[in-house]
């Protein structure tokens, strides 16, 4: 995939702020993961030191994935990942502003993209929302290299803090940039504004006479 | 000999983990044609990942998404089939033995709504629902396992006798609400009339029609077509991340009913899994899809 930019990680603040809404980039070094709303209730807990977080979160590339964990009963406390794939981010829109916060995160990550509110988050520390392929299993797992740390092994596999070293990882596509510009909410506005032209195109479409203006498929901004 | 409890058994697993791997053909040649009309650059590349990672999972025998749903089937017997089983109880227990024996692993995604705990089985697991079919001597299985990126978004409203102009308003609005999070481009399915639970098993029957068929009903292959332009219009694209794609098909069922009308929406992510075979009373499995 050499077509695509390759970032190493941590992601620097320079580099995170040349990305731009639709740049496609893969990613290599060292990666944190869950998928788990429980887990994220508790790197809450943490930031308010209920509890200790198991690992360093500061400047991190922290994403929406859900991966199988395993252990590996050959080799005591070895846990191998079989497979990683995102889910989607807005279900953690409520709590990740504050994490976004609380660690400068560079890199956030899933699939959907976030609202606004952690977008203006993203904007206030430098940092990136990046758009992993829903369905991409099998090209995101093969770019694993190493399993750092599975955390919380008590939860289950998908919702483990994991800490994988990848090489390659994407391609992914910038959703929200280091300003807190959102490709989600421009193309929400877009498809509310184009709302009432689709409307009469399907009028025109149902009363079988051609429509008035484009056809809904030609309609540009 | 009848149809036996492990001939469906063996088939009800078989299709969960077909489904897990394979993207059905009419869906990879869908993506194909939506990668080659595209005009956005991003929407093309996001499409040949897409069918990147529909081949690597094929060839490698591996998972599209992680996400492995909840199982669903949908059990069609033939008037004239013959069988000597427990239906559900086979399927129940062949999902069991998936679980079991499946490699890799599944995640837990079955959820208890009351508590939110998690696990692979729980009340009603699999989802198993009938139907007859006139005539035939065989029983048909369809599994569609449903995961959380598109099952979320499905939705359902109730009109007293609706003009299509409302009901088209209101399908087109789902979508937009929907917008970037359900995985597109998506298999959009659309039932109206019947009663509140008919309405919504049309909706859903809906998507599980191949991609590319023409219904027979022409005034809906009318309304296919054009909620098809009228949703692509949006500009949502493939993940959500701008393009002409956001779905590759509106497939949409009708009934009757009374003066009140409920339409009901749902949605198949790109994956669209989907597999489908029958058992015939002779022994003979056909995989179908």
């Amino acid at each position: 995939m050499a077509e695509f930019r390759n970032c190493r990680l941590p992601m620097s603040r320079e580099e995170a702020a040349s990305l731009q809404l639709g740049d496609m980039v893969t990613l290599d070094g060292t990666i944190m993961a869950t998928a788990g709303i429980p887990t994220h209730k508790r790197i809450v807990d943490c930031i308010h030191g209920r509890e200790e977080l198991p690992v360093d979160l500061a400047n991190a590339a922290f994403f929406h994935l859900g991966s199988f964990s395993r252990d590996q009963t050959d080799e005591d406390g070895r846990f191998d990942v079989l497979y990683m794939n995102p889910t989607t981010s807005t279900r953690f829109n409520d709590v990740m502003p504050e994490i976004i916060r609380h660690f400068q995160l560079r890199c956030v990550g899933g699939k959907g993209g976030l609202d606004e509110h952690c977008a203006r988050a993203l904007g206030e520390v430098g940092g990136v929302y990046l758009s992993f392929l829903g369905g991409g299993s099998p090209l995101l797992s093969a770019s694993i290299r190493r399993v750092v740390d599975v955390a919380w092994r008590d939860m289950i596999p998908h919702y483990r803090l994991v800490t994988l070293e990848v090489s390659g990882l994407g391609p992914l596509t910038v959703g929200i940039d280091s300003k807190g510009n959102s490709l989600y909410d421009r193309l929400a506005k877009q498809a509310a504004d184009r709302r009432e032209d689709i409307l009469k195109a399907l009028g025109a479409a149902r009363s079988g006479t051609p429509a008035a203006g484009p056809s809904p498929r030609q309609i540009e901004d | 000999m009848p149809i036996t409890d492990s001939q469906i058994s063996e088939l009800a697993q078989d299709l969960y983990s077909w489904a897990l791997r394979k993207v059905p053909d009419d869906t990879k040649a869908a993506l194909q044609s939506a990668r080659d009309s595209e005009t956005s650059e991003t929407a093309r590349k996001t499409l040949n990942m897409m069918l990147a990672s529909a081949r690597a999972a094929e060839e490698g025998n591996r998972f599209v998404c992680s996400d492995s749903g909840v199982p669903v089937y949908f059990v069609r017997i033939g008037t004239k089939a013959r069988w000597d089983a427990d239906i559900k109880g086979a399927i129940r227990a062949g999902f069991t033995e998936l679980v079991e024996t499946i490699d890799p692993p599944i995640l837990k995604h079955v959820t208890n709504p009351l508590t939110l705990e998690r696990g692979y089985f729980g009340k009603d697991m699999p989802i198993v629902t009938f139907d007859l079919v006139s005539g035939a001597d065989y029983i048909e299985i369809v599994c569609s396992p449903k995961a959380l990126g598109s099952g979320r978004w499905a939705a359902m409203e109730l009109f007293t006798l609706p003009t299509m102009e409302t009901i088209e308003a209101y399908i087109l609005d789902v979508a937009i609400k929907a917008g970037s999070q359900h995985c597109p481009p998506v298999v959009m399915g659309v039932g109206i009339g019947g009663t509140f639970d008919y309405c919504t098993k049309m909706a859903k029957e809906a998507t599980l029609r191949p991609i590319g068929s023409v219904n027979d009903d022409p005034t809906l292959a009318a309304l296919e077509k054009r909620l098809a332009d009228a949703v692509n219009a949006t500009g949502f694209g493939p993940m959500g991340t701008g393009g002409d794609t956001t779905v590759l098909a509106v497939h949409a069922n009708y009934a009757a009913g009374h003066a009140f009308t409920p339409v009901a929406v749902c949605f198949n992510c790109w994956i669209n899994r989907r597999t489908r075979a029958r058992i015939y009373s002779d022994g003979t499995v056909e995989r179908i899809e």
